[in-house]
Order: C-alpha cells, then sequence, then structure tokens
C-alpha cells in the first residue's frame, strides 16, 4: 500500500535558516530517503523548489487565472515529499517520526487512494 | 499531429544513440565534457526545430554530429581559444581561420568517422575520472554516455531531481577546473581507470537489479543500460579480458530477471527459481562473453570469476543438478584473487552443498568474530541454514532470528521470520 509523507513548512523558514543551514538540513533528508531505499520502503522522493518559482491557476467560467508566487496569504507550503510502501498508517506514521523534517516542520501522513472514496 | 509526435519518438530514439558520440566528438574539439554536452543539446533543440519541417534526414547522426561541431567551431572562434588550440586541433585548424563551409564540415565529419570510436572511449573514461565521487561517475554516464535526462537519472536511483542535477554541474566543474584532459589513460594508467570504468557499469547494473516489482520502470530499465555500456565497451577495448568478463557477467545475472520475483513482487532465491523462465539468448550470450574472456587469458580476473560461478547455475538444468564441487572450487580461486571475509562466506555455502553441512559450518564459524561480518545478516542466515540441515533446530532458529533482526530489508526480514518459525 502506497502512503505519502508530505512536508509542510512555514513560509519563510528557508530564507530564515539561510543557504548553509539549507544544505545540511538537505543532505539530512537525503541520507532518511537513502535509508528507507535500502530497507525497500521508497517509491519516490522530491524536494520542492520554494513558492516563488511556483504558480496557481484556477480554471472558472472557462477562463483560466495564474497567479504567480509567492502568495500574499500563504502561511505554510509544501516543501517536499516521500512516497513509501508500507502496510498501515502506523507504519508511515512511525517513518514520518524518523523522518528529519519533523523536528522543523510538519510531516502529514496521506494515504494514497481515490478521491471520490 | 501525429507526424509530430512520430518525429518527436524518432528524435528521442536517435537521441538515446547517438547523444554519446555526438558529445565524444565535439569533447575532443573543445577538451571540455560540460561545454561538449551543452553543444550537443544545442544540435538536439537545433533538431527539434527543423526536423519536424524538413523531415528526419537519412543519417541523422551525421546530421546531429555536423550541427553540433559548427556549433563547438563558433564557440572556439568566439573564446578565442583557436591560437592556442590550433596544434591539438590538428587538422581543424584551417577550419578556424576560414569562414565555415558546409561540405568542408561534412569532409572533417567523415574523415573523423573512423575517431568516433577512440572519442566514445575518451568520453567513458573522463566520465568515470578517478576525481569524481562514484555517485557523480554514475550520474555522469548515464547522462553522457547512456543519453538519460536528470529526471530519468533521478527516478532510477530514486534521489531528488535538484540532487542528480546538482551531482552533474559538480562533477563537470571539477573536470573542468582540474583540467582534465580528453583522452584515453596511457599503458601505465590503464588497468586501475578501467578498473573504475567498470565499476560504475555495474554499480549501474546492480542498482537496476535491486528494483523491485512496484518501482518506477526507469529502475529495471537500468540494467539494459548497464548491459548496453558494457557491450559498447567490448567492442571499443575488446583486447581486456575483465571488460569481457563483466558483460558476461551481467548478460548472466540479467538472464534470471524474470524468475527473480514472484506473483507477489516478492524475491525468489537463485536456488528455488523456476529455470525455464530463465532467458537462453542472455545465457548464450553470457557464455560467449566468457569464452572471449578465457580466450585472452582472463579467467582469473574478479568478473571473471564472478561469470564462471553464474555460469555454474545456469547451466544447470534444474537446481538438484548444480555443480557445486566446481563452484567450491571457484570461490577458492576468488578468495586468492579477491580475498574478503564475504567471498568466505560465499565458499562456506558451497562448501556445505559439495561435502555436507558439518564442513560447510566449519568455515563459517571460524568467520564468527569477523567484525566486518557483524552487522551482516547474511552470516547468521547461512549458519542459520547449515545447522538446520543437522539436525540442530532450536540454533537454527536462534540465527534466523538474529538475521531479521540484523536486515532493514522488509521483504528479507519477512522471509527470514519465516523460516525461524519453520524450524521447530
Amino acid at each position: 500500500m502506497a502512503y505519502m509523507l508530505m512536508l509542510v513548512e512555514p513560509v519563510g523558514q528557508r530564507e530564515e535558516r539561510g543557504v548553509e543551514a539549507g544544505k545540511l538540513v538537505y543532505d539530512r533528508m537525503l541520507g532518511f530517503a537513502e535509508a528507507l531505499k535500502q530497507r525497500g520502503l521508497l517509491r519516490g522522493v522530491e524536494s520542492l523548489a520554494g513558492l516563488e518559482k511556483g504558480a496557481r491557476l484556477q480554471v472558472r467560467d472557462g477562463t483560466a487565472r495564474v497567479l504567480d508566487g509567492p502568495f500574499a496569504e500563504a502561511k505554510e507550503m509544501v516543501g517536499g515529499f516521500f512516497l513509501l510502501d508500507v502496510a498501515t498508517l502506523d507504519e508511515a506514521l512511525a517513518l514520518a517520526a524518523e523522518c528529519p523534517a519533523a523536528e522543523w516542520c510538519t510531516v502529514e501522513v496521506r494515504q494514497v487512494g481515490p478521491c471520490w472514496a | 499531429m501525429a507526424t509530430l509526435e512520430a518525429t518527436h519518438r524518432a528524435i528521442d530514439a536517435v537521441w538515446r544513440i547517438e547523444a554519446a558520440k555526438v558529445i565524444a566528438g565535439v569533447a575532443r574539439m573543445v577538451r571540455d565534457v560540460g561545454l561538449a554536452e551543452e553543444l550537443a543539446q544545442d544540435a538536439l533543440v537545433a533538431a527539434l526545430e527543423h526536423w519536424p519541417k524538413d523531415g528526419v534526414p537519412d543519417n541523422p547522426g551525421a546530421w546531429l554530429m555536423r550541427t553540433a561541431k559548427n556549433r563547438a567551431l563558433d564557440r572556439l572562434r568566439q573564446e578565442s581559444l583557436h591560437a592556442k588550440k590550433h596544434e591539438e586541433l590538428g587538422a581543424d585548424l584551417e577550419a578556424l581561420q576560414a569562414h565555415v563551409e558546409p561540405d568542408f564540415v561534412d569532409a572533417l565529419v567523415e574523415a573523423s568517422a573512423d575517431d568516433i570510436g577512440d572519442d566514445l572511449l575518451r568520453l567513458v573514461f573522463t566520465a568515470c575520472h578517478p576525481l569524481l565521487a562514484t555517485e557523480a561517475r554514475v550520474a555522469l554516464t548515464l547522462r553522457l554516455l547512456g543519453g538519460l535526462a536528470t529526471d530519468e537519472i533521478a527516478r532510477a536511483f530514486l534521489v531528488p531531481e535538484a540532487t542528480v542535477a546538482q551531482r552533474i554541474v559538480r562533477a563537470k566543474r571539477t573536470l573542468a577546473a582540474a583540467k582534465v584532459p580528453f583522452e584515453v589513460p596511457d599503458a601505465s594508467e590503464r588497468a586501475p581507470r578501467l578498473a573504475s570504468v567498470l565499476e560504475v557499469v555495474y554499480l549501474i547494473f546492480n542498482e537496476g537489479y535491486s528494483a523491485t516489482a512496484g518501482d518506477d520502470w526507469m529502475r529495471p530499465a537500468l540494467c539494459d543500460e548497464a548491459l548496453r555500456l558494457g557491450r559498447v565497451l567490448a567492442g571499443l577495448v575488446p583486447g581486456e579480458s575483465e571488460v569481457h568478463g563483466l558483460v558476461a557477467l551481467m548478460e548472466l545475472q540479467a538472464s534470471r530477471a524474470h524468475a527473480r520475483l514472484d506473483a507477489e513482487g516478492h524475491p525468489v532465491l537463485l536456488l528455488e527459481q523456476d529455470r525455464s523462465r530463465w532467458d537462453p539468448l542472455l545465457i548464450r550470450r553470457g557464455f560467449v562473453a566468457l569464452e572471449r574472456c578465457r580466450s585472452l587469458g582472463g579467467s582469473r580476473g574478479p568478473y571473471a570469476l564472478q561469470a564462471a560461478l553464474a555460469a555454474c547455475h545456469a547451466e544447470a538444468r534444474e537446481a538438484a543438478a548444480t555443480d557445486w564441487p566446481r563452484i567450491a572450487a571457484l570461490y577458492a580461486v576468488l578468495a586468492e584473487v579477491t580475498p574478503s571475509p564475504v567471498v568466505e562466506l560465499n565458499r562456506a555455502v558451497a562448501v556445505g552443498m559439495a561435502e555436507g553441512p558439518q564442513a560447510g559450518l566449519a568455515i563459517v564459524d571460524a568467520l564468527r568474530d569477523e567484525p566486518s561480518l557483524a552487522r551482516y545478516h547474511l552470516l547468521p542466515t547461512v549458519r542459520g541454514d547449515l545447522l538446520a540441515r543437522l539436525g540442530r533446530a532450536g540454533e537454527a532458529r536462534a540465527e534466523f532470528e538474529r538475521a531479521a533482526a540484523l536486515t532493514r530489508n522488509q521483504a528479507e526480514r519477512r522471509l527470514l521470520l519465516e523460516r525461524a518459525g519453520g524450524t521447530a
């Protein structure tokens, strides 16, 4: 069964942390991903660039509106994700607890499944 | 629209085959693999612009090569390097000083067609340069020689795309900063440099081989990529026995790919695999490569020995027909050539089959204080197996439980706990 760990971080945290500390954080996360891979639990992993490099889009009444980042009202953003292969929510939570990012942001644990269930 | 799609697919296919040659050919001109890759990418962009309108050329590789080399000449002129480089470039000198005529460049391309093998070889050795960290060599090799995109490499190795991009950028910078020459190492350096290349290729193969059923398809595709690189290498340096040894090993291991996983996607041990699912074509290719290796006098090379071991299994119609004495003898030679506790452990398994579990246990027991095996789950696994066959069930169960605690891999832990449970 697939679960996703989504890293939810406060907007502005990366800037406050700075590049050098950020690189150390990134390396710790890479180590975590590698360990998951060795255990045969990892299906995918990506780090996500900042909001200013992204955009939001809505189609309403047939018209597409694009809003460029950063988004003034956003307090939180998704910083990255791990796609895992574990049997239960408890196992996913156990891995979330091992994730270094749990120390400085929130790890949201979601089961993979259809949106209509 | 259908034509556009078909053209794009054709371009993708051509790129996979030709990318390495184009990069290699340009690298010889500009002496920098990073720049060479950029210029090759420019040629690809040009192909994406022109081929949908003009059609795919009859010789797409030559078109790409010509376009990339044109850009290279432009760049060299712009950067005023030609003054320094004209001696190195030899025949290209006139092209630099004259206005470049398409026919002239065509002639250049044709004249150097025979050299492409040398250029590819230079590219291989450069990408696997010992200055670079192993992950960097792997990423650069897949990029420059495999023609894989950054995201494909990332998915194949289950690392973020940003990490792969970083590794490649840093690798190119390291090579440029150290002014690593674009050349095939000379005889005195050849052996260790070739060993580094073979190590990279086998690393790529093993990464693909360790992929499981639910993984992204890029992962098992790495085996094909490694095999392709190995075969190309065998064609470029046909006189090197260990290259054929590695190719033989990969062909034989790959032959078992369809028998390795059961219906649920769990790994099946070699001795329990359905041998009718082993690929006879790959087995035959493996034997041919092994024979080439032996005819070059390379039977004692590490890859050759591992290939010979794989061949022993491939030859047996069923597990019961395995020539264990021969396997034990091969491990004895491997233990002389590349001694290590792991090799000794494997020898213990073979001896346990050839001469009985007591003989195997004697070898394993001698390894129990080996520090490098202290956290290696296969040591208690093997010991448990031998003890079980000697009827020492209680001790066997303890070993399987110890092994289960040591392995970080879920599927293996499950298997080991099952074995522990089954040992009354």
